[in-house]
């Protein structure tokens, strides 16, 4: 590659000190302003209660912003961090990073988790987390160089537009022949003319001789670091990593518990999900067999032709071979297909390796659109991805768009003549090719679904009332890719998720519709208080959820609890002890969990969300909105209103059951809202108690000053 | 003969995924999804699949997922 210069515009040397049972004990900060860089001591209270990764990310972001700032205020900051226990190459799924900022869809804080090399080298390098603040009009790349032990800062020229490309040039060009021992973080142009822009995480695969991908998709962190002028983050270190790099308290222990799951992974993978072979692919079908695949902006669970986006299909596609995005993970499960070739954009025609597609992709770029051709959901992935997009956000703003237009709401001349009905193929690709340009009605998705309501409405004369009950946001984030009309604990599992509508939180669906582990609304507050919380500590040590769940035990079905998957916890438990040095149990883990979830809870509240009422839902994700979704599915709804709700609907029309079955709902879903809270110790107002926060030490004087300002003094 | 969950047992003709999992009882009763060779059935569509003969079946948890 020819063309660019990158030109030194400063560095900053450092020593790199010893990393101490998972930690380096210390933070990178820059600020593009004035291209300030500086270390920042780890205090033992910051790994006491936020632990690291995502826990790290909202401290030094607590620190960096006020209430006022926006997502693009100098002030924001991109956090990245690894965690105590990333990093660690024996134990399947330790390579995660954890992206957080305030994001431009939501005004709160988002993160994202995400696979490939990034946090682990950063921390290797010296650093538990990066902070970057200030903008700058220069397109920036920085380059940490945990070998040569400094960080330089670049000022770009000519580098190629799109991730895809863009992290294959810099990963030749830092890696000194050695391309293992480098990580880039990019995005795309889509992230500069959209809310919902990515980040793309890399790692070199050997075997295929190519930079690989991951992606920080949701909230749009891409955005944010594409608007504060950087092009790129890239990470040196040796890819020599042992079980020693990490220092651990324990290695022997670690040793143990490490072999014991990727060894349970190898042995029972295969007889299970075969994540390692076809990734989160096979659920597609399941999704659908049990009414949960979204289909036509959330109005169907099923479609016929859904078995055409199933395992069976990637099955022959995927390119057979190691997947991991980290060193040794057993699960290994990002599939990717070769020489896939685009029939549209800039890579029409030419052969490109695509890092996908996984369930989400599939169901928001495929079955949600009406779309059923799995090419077509490949060359979305790709193109989002090259595009620095997250295909949720896509996926989900382009099925409300398509829903609007045909329901008439918005016509082919907002649309620039694009005909935005479902399936439309050629019109899904042209969105995002326009999302990339920053032009068209491509341009006017990409400000997510929140946005588009308000400008529908007022630009285009639509409905407020039925774009406000299909439009599928909640907090101003896109929901990701189940329907929830069925199971109110999925509803509260997206209602109630601190960052918006991302089942990362609490994936309850399957286990409350299908098992029937949660009957009770006891059940389900109970499920939606440790799920979370347990779910929210991975983020904190750096790791992936993954080995958890998606491979368990032969005999956990037969155990009190099987949904927790015990055993496993109890491993993790041993895992975090032998790393840390920090005795722990299962109930540790969730405590650790706590005292952050509820941390992020006040952080909404400080940026003037975090209530009750921005835990609201659009009933779409409750019950049926339209007399066409009752009457598909009316066997089922008029049984639940009468054995159920006991409601006597002799002579109703579908109109007064549909009026009817709303009631109720929403009136189920504020019940459960209620039981969440009590469970979590927070005001029926969504808010943690006095007594909450002081029992998880949190009780800073700035947290306590927060809460009274609001109104609570308990 | 075929393999249900490593296991091997006898099969017959017509056998369905809803047949196997009522002859094996207890807690795979309760089971899901089921593999059947490269193919998931879940349990809305048990009764209708079929198990063809040499067939290997595996019992899906799903208590995975997000």
């Amino acid at each position: 590659m020819s063309g660019y210069e990158l030109k030194l515009k400063k560095t900053f040397p450092y020593q790199r000190p010893a990393i101490e049972k998972g930690y380096a004990n210390q933070t990178l900060h820059l600020n593009l302003s004035d291209l300030a860089v500086a270390t920042k001591p780890v205090t033992p209270q910051m790994k006491d209660i936020f632990i690291g990764g995502k826990g790290f990310d909202l401290w030094l972001l607590w620190n960096a912003v006020k209430p006022t700032t926006r997502w693009d205020d100098p002030e924001n900051a991109v956090c990245i961090a690894s965690g105590p226990l990333g990093g660690t190459p024996a134990y399947p799924g330790s390579g995660k990073s954890i992206a957080a900022t305030i994001s431009p869809l939501t005004g709160a804080v988002i993160d994202s988790n995400v696979g490939g090399y990034f946090g682990p080298y950063l921390k290797f390098s010296g650093f538990d987390a990066l902070e970057i603040q200030g903008k700058t009009d220069q397109d920036i790349v920085v380059f940490v160089d945990g070998i040569d032990q400094k960080v330089e800062i670049f000022a770009s020229t000519g580098l190629p537009e799109d991730a895809y490309r863009l992290s294959e040039v810099l990963t030749e060009h830092f890696a000194q022949g050695k391309l293992r021992n480098i990580s880039v973080v990019s995005t795309g142009p889509g992230a500069k003319h959209t809310f919902f822009g990515c980040l793309n995480f890399s790692w070199y695969d050997p075997k295929r001789k190519r930079a690989r991908y991951k992606q920080a998709g949701r909230g749009g962190v891409g955005t944010v670091f594409a608007d504060k002028g950087i092009r790129a983050l890239v990470a040196r270190w040796d890819a020599a990593i042992s079980l020693d790099t990490n220092q651990p308290a324990e290695k022997e222990r670690l040793k143990t518990v490490a072999k014991q799951h990727a060894r349970e992974i190898v042995e029972l993978d295969p007889k299970q999900n075969e994540m390692a072979t076809i990734g989160t692919t096979h659920i597609v079908t399941i999704m659908d067999d049990h009414d949960l695949l979204p289909t036509h902006n959330f109005r169907f669970g099923q479609h016929r032709e859904a078995p055409n986006l199933g395992q069976a299909v990637f099955r022959r596609l995927f390119d057979p071979g190691y997947d991991g995005c980290w060193m040794g993970c057993t699960v290994a499960c990002s599939h990717g297909v070769r020489d896939f070739v685009p029939l549209s954009g800039p890579y029409a025609g030419r052969k490109v390796f695509v890092d996908g597609p996984e369930y989400e992709t599939i169901a928001g770029c495929g079955s949600n659109l009406g779309i059923f051709d799995p090419h077509t959901v490949i060359e979305l992935n790709f193109y989002c991805d090259a595009y620095g997009l997250d295909t949720i956000s896509v996926g989900t703003a382009t099925a409300f768009a398509m829903e609007c237009y045909e329901l008439g709401l918005i016509t082919a001349q907002q649309t620039g003549g694009l005909e935005l009905y479902f399936g439309n193929r050629a019109a899904a690709l042209e969105i995002v090719h326009q999302m990339a340009r920053g032009e068209g009605f491509g341009k006017r998705i990409g400000q997510g679904v929140r946005r588009m309501k308000a400008v529908f409405a007022r630009d285009f004369g639509a409905d407020p009332k039925i774009m406000a009950d299909i439009g599928m946001e909640a907090k101003g984030l896109e929901f990701s890719e189940y329907v929830t009309k069925e199971s109110l604990a999925q509803q509260g599992g997206y209602g109630l998720a601190l960052k918006g509508p991302q089942h990362d939180e609490a994936w309850l669906i399957f286990l409350d519709m299908v098992h029937n582990f949660m009957p009770t609304l006891a059940q389900k507050a109970e499920a939606l208080h440790w799920f979370p919380m347990f779910r929210t500590w991975f983020s904190l040590c750096g790791l992936c959820k993954l080995p958890w769940n998606d491979v368990i035990p032969e005999d956990n079905q037969g155990t009190p609890e099987p949904a927790k998957v015990m055993k496993h916890v109890g491993w993790y438990a041993e895992y975090f002890s032998a790393v840390t040095g920090r005795e722990s149990g299962p109930d540790d883990l969730i405590r650790m969990s706590e005292t952050v979830y509820n941390f992020q809870r006040v952080f909404n509240l400080r940026m003037g969300f975090g209530r009750r009422e921005h835990d609201a839902l659009p009933y779409r994700a409750v019950g049926p909105v339209t007399e066409l979704e009752y009457e598909s599915r009316a066997e089922r709804y008029d049984k639940q209103l009468t054995e159920i709700y006991q409601v006597d609907i002799n002579g109703k029309s579908t109109a007064e059951k549909v009026a009817l079955m709303r009631r109720l709902r929403e009136a189920q879903y504020e019940t459960l809202k209620d039981a969440v809270y009590k469970r979590r110790g927070w005001t029926p107002d969504g808010i943690p108690t006095l007594a909450t926060v002081k029992r998880l030490g949190i009780d800073l004087p700035e947290v306590v000053d927060l809460l009274k300002a609001n109104g609570v003094t308990a | 003969m075929i393999r249900v969950a490593g296991k091997e047992r006898p099969w017959r003709e017509g056998m369905t995924v809803a047949d196997v999992l009522k002859e094996l009882g207890g807690e795979s009763a309760a089971c899901p999804v089921v593999r059947v060779n490269d193919h998931y059935v879940s349990r809305p569509h048990f009764d209708q699949a079929s198990i063809p003969d040499n067939a290997r079946i595996f019992l899906i948890p799903m208590i995975a997922g997000g």
